[in-house]
């Protein structure tokens, strides 16, 4: 057999609270250091120590970041999940496992490396004997791929920033692995890592922190904010940068951070603060969206700018709260009782987290309505390929805010609600300025801002804030196109599918046929997306939930006519994508409908 | 030339729109009360923002001060809100109008939280026991055993939302009468004067659905059953030898954060309103003798404020230049650079 080079996926099984966090990511990023194209998916449990973890490395030459179908290193740390980790395993894998948990490993069909990890671990540091294993299984790996320990070294004091103490410790055991490795085992794989060349601009970051940032040169004024997973990390990033790069020269701050009671008083903040004009936003998951749609109905309609980020995880209800999933788009799209339609922005990678982290507080000012952006878990916590985030290339968009009496005169007839402009987006002026005060409310009122129940006025309005939306649709987000010229097969996807989908790509091409891609960025859909069906001869709309809620919406969206052509592939299990999974999918949909 | 106050500004400039409530109810004798104190402290209507939730009590804000910006926003959400528009504008005056539904039912969460949070706001709870908008359900404030005009006596426990903010740390609590116009109007100047969180749970008649003698919060139950824990006299910071009546027995003053007074005049047992223990023994007295007390329950000065505890910049946020918005792009190249290493 000839050597597997820079192609395979690890798959570590530990239990959360080892520390073999730190481990994982000194592995990834040692590999990320070697050129390679490795991406790290995290599979953690709802729990703070004892249950079972799993962390999937995937190395690719091709680029592909999808976890891949099989696994073909194992490592086994975990006695609670060893029987299933190990008789799930394709014969001649790999499988690195600790002897010290004394549990029997009855195939022989595999590749075996056993090492007394827990023994090397205590002989290292009694007391951190349990941490210092999780270095002992990457220095093996490290030796048995043949990556070089000056590259392990730059990880771990990359990891450890400084802890010099830290540094040491993890440094030896790694060492001591390799050393394990070379003297007690006899290397009889065929997997290697190749360096490849590095390009020195990229480096590793998770979407929360890329949104984090982007709110921060988004000029945010207040994040408010309730824990929950996986959205909770993004509200501790700005709160950590808030310090760095948001105080005056007095050291005062330029941005308020409250953590609320809950989602209902979180998303009032952010009102408050938009309806005060300043840039409020909160960040949440599903069950807050649901907690929140009172108060988005609201926003929707008294036209206050107003930001929230969804992390999404699997619903409904509590549903795994610690798995990926997009099952928040449509509930995004139409939140809150009655007619809604809201802007939803919808990064497919780090780079857009970072960009329309910004761009949705301009957004929301702009439109003066709710802006979402919608990620997932696994976007935004797992790390991903950055080449680097571009600084706002356009200043802050404030909308249409008269500060002055003159501004006032200029308008004829002015009123709250009474759209001069043509556009459905209409002037406010704000409390404090004693500029046309209205009492803003949930209630129907006039273009003047004042009650009424009249039924013609309520439904002008309502339409007037139809139109207002609609014209978001060419200014948003355009959908990202790689067509072929064959015109054949389009697949539209969005959000964290970015990752697999050159994966499932190649995986269909390989059959012979030509596949076009169209990544929506946005809603309200762009018109190109219209045009994009109209010019293939069919389309699969490909989604990470069950019911196929994107395909609903295009259904809904497009030309009638062009809707025959939509066919749906959506499933969820809760954890990232895999590329055969959903090419196969795919297949068996062109088939079931000889199309 | 109709009167002016020290701004200028003659009293039609602190009125509102016609009241749609119905005739009698204790909100409207409120809503006149908020419009004169407004007016005589001098308060700039602009620098006011009217805050209020839904409900009777909440329509109130279109019926004063129309030159201040409002937001009637949604059923006990009206806490939060105000907390997002304080930390975006600090320098708003917030004037907020609850009822006992919007505050003790269903945004019971939000006012503790608020009270936590030592928002900077002047926070007037309407007090009726009864949900009026839908026709007369007993709220949670209702006495055990009060009977409202149809229907059977109240048989849960009420809760007293003094009693509450008093235990929560809120730094000014009392607790008024609708048709106690001189108290009414005392607390709701030193309201408006107090720096931190002011609430002023006032008992306010329903009319229409809780005004029959069975009911504890009725006009003539409260006048037979009110007992004031003293006379009150704001004096105005710009104005501190204005012409009050010095009283004959004892007093005490209350500096205000604006260099105001508010002055007790002790009625009966003196009143200390530094001490949590006697205004929670107060409102416990009262309970039990089925009365309702009232006056300056509780009086704290120099608690944080929320926007202090942020430590805020002093230019209110929702007035930063761009460039105390935005870091610098030498900032985030330094930042990529840290990424990439």
């Amino acid at each position: 057999m000839g050597k597997i080079i820079n192609d395979f996926t690890i798959n570590i099984a530990t239990a959360n609270g080892t520390g073999s966090q730190s481990a994982n990511l000194i592995l990834l990023n040692a590999l990320f250091r070697m050129g390679t194209h490795a991406s790290g998916k995290n599979l953690f449990p709802s729990n703070i120590a004892g249950l079972p973890t799993w962390y999937i490395i995937r190395v690719s030459d091709y680029g592909y970041q999808a976890p891949g179908g099989k696994t073909n290193i194992q490592i086994a740390m975990n006695p609670d999940t060893w029987v299933e980790d190990i008789e799930n395993l394709e014969p001649n894998t790999v499988l690195i496992y600790n002897t010290d948990t004394r549990l029997p490993v009855d195939r022989e069909d595999l590749i075996l490396y056993p090492v007394p990890m827990g023994t090397m671990g205590r002989k290292i540091n009694p007391k951190l004997a349990k941490l210092v294993a999780n270095m002992i299984y990457v220095g093996i790996v490290a030796e048995m791929l043949e990556i070089p320990q000056d590259i392990l070294e730059e990880a771990i004091a990359k990891q450890f920033g400084g802890k010099e103490k830290a540094i040491q410790i993890n440094s030896q055991a790694s060492i001591s692995g390799r050393e394990f490795f070379t003297n007690e085992l006899n290397k009889a794989d065929n997997y290697y890592v190749e360096k490849r060349e590095f390009d020195k601009n990229q480096f590793l970051i998770d979407g929360n922190e890329a949104v984090a940032l982007g709110c921060i040169y988004g000029g945010i004024n207040m994040l408010s904010w309730y824990p929950i997973t996986p959205s909770s990390s993004l509200a501790e990033s700005i709160d950590a940068y808030v310090p760095k790069l948001r105080l005056d020269k007095d050291g005062k701050s330029t941005c308020a951070i409250i953590q609320a009671e809950d989602e209902l008083a979180a998303v009032g903040m952010v009102l408050g603060a938009g309806w005060a004009g300043a840039r409020g936003m909160t960040c949440t998951s599903g069950p807050g969206i649901s907690l929140m749609s009172e108060l988005i109905g609201l926003a929707y309609y008294t036209e206050i700018p107003s930001v929230i980020w969804d992390v999404t995880r699997v619903g409904p209800s509590t549903g795994l709260p610690t798995r990926t999933q997009q099952g928040d788009i449509s509930m995004l799209y139409e939140a809150s009782h009655g007619d809604t339609q809201h802007i939803v922005l919808i990064p497919g990678n780090v780079d857009e987290c970072f960009e329309f982290g910004w761009k949705a507080f301009d957004y929301a000012e702009k439109y003066q309505t709710m802006v979402f952006g919608f990620t997932d878990l696994d976007l935004g916590m797992n790390l991903w390929v950055s080449k680097g985030f571009d600084y706002p290339d356009e200043p802050l968009n404030r909308g249409k805010v008269l500060k002055t009496k003159e501004d006032i005169e200029k308008i004829e007839n002015y009123g709250r609600y009474r759209d001069v402009d043509g556009d459905g987006i209409t002037y406010r002026t704000l409390p404090g300025s004693g500029l046309e005060p209205i009492v803003s409310r949930g209630t129907g009122r006039d273009e003047d801002g004042v009650y009424s129940e009249k039924s013609d006025i309520y439904r002008s309005n309502m339409e007037r804030l139809r139109r207002k939306i609609e014209g978001s649709r060419t200014d948003l987000p355009q959908p990202v196109l790689r067509e072929e010229k064959e015109k054949e097969l389009g697949i539209i996807y969005y959000g964290s599918m970015e990752n697999t989908i050159q994966e499932i790509d190649d995986i269909l091409e390989a059959t012979g046929m030509k596949v076009s891609q169209c990544r929506v960025r946005a809603l309200p859909l762009s018109p190109e997306i219209n045009d994009f069906i109209r010019r293939h001869k069919k389309i699969i709309v490909l989604e990470i939930n069950r019911d196929g809620q994107m395909y609903g919406i295009l259904r809904k969206e497009i030309e009638t006519e062009l809707v025959p052509k939509l066919h749906s592939v959506a499933f969820s299990d809760g954890l990232p994508p895999k590329a055969i999974e959903y090419a196969e999918a795919i297949l068996a949909k062109l088939e079931a409908f000889e199309i | 030339m109709p009167r002016v106050n020290k701004i200028n500004q003659p009293l039609d400039s602190y009125k509102g729109g016609k009241s749609t409530l119905c005739p009698g109810c204790g909100h409207d004798a409120i809503s006149n009360v908020i419009i004169k104190a407004a007016w005589e402290n001098s308060i700039a209507p602009e620098g006011i923002a009217k805050m209020s939730g839904i409900g009777c009590s909440s329509k109130t804000p279109a019926y004063f001060l129309q030159q201040s910006h409002g937001f009637n926003t949604a059923h006990g959400r009206m806490p939060s809100v105000t907390t997002g528009a304080n930390v975006a504008n600090k320098n708003l005056n917030f004037l907020a109008v609850s009822g006992d539904g919007d505050t003790a039912s269903i945004g019971i969460g939000q006012f503790i939280h608020a009270i936590r949070r030592n928002l900077n706001m002047l926070y007037i709870v309407e007090n009726n026991g009864v949900y009026g908008l839908t026709k007369g359900q007993y709220s949670a404030t209702a006495e055990e055993g009060s009977r409202k005009r149809k229907g059977a006596p109240n048989e849960l426990k009420q809760i007293d939302l003094c009693a509450m903010a008093i235990n929560l740390g809120c730094s000014f609590v009392a607790r008024s009468f609708s048709g106690s116009r001189k108290q009414l109007t005392a607390l709701i100047r030193a309201g408006m004067s107090h720096r931190g969180m002011a609430i002023i749970d006032v008992i306010s008649p329903c009319v229409t659905f809780n005004n029959n003698e069975e009911s504890y919060k009725s006009l003539q139950y409260v006048k037979n059953n009110n007992e004031e824990l003293h006379g009150l006299d704001y004096i105005p910071h710009f104005n501190p030898i204005q012409e009050i009546e010095v009283p004959s027995g004892g007093y005490k003053e209350v500096k205000l954060h604006d260099g105001s007074y508010l002055r007790l005049e002790t009625i009966s047992e003196e009143h200390d309103v530094g001490s949590k223990k006697m205004a929670l023994d107060a409102l416990r007295e009262a309970e039990e003798k089925d009365k309702h007390v009232t006056g300056l329950l509780y009086f704290e000065e120099g608690i944080p404020t929320l926007d202090e505890t942020e430590n805020l910049v002093d230019t209110p946020l929702s007035e930063l230049p761009e460039e105390l918005l935005r870091p610098n792009k030498k900032s985030l190249d330094d930042l990529l650079t840290k990424f990439r290493a």
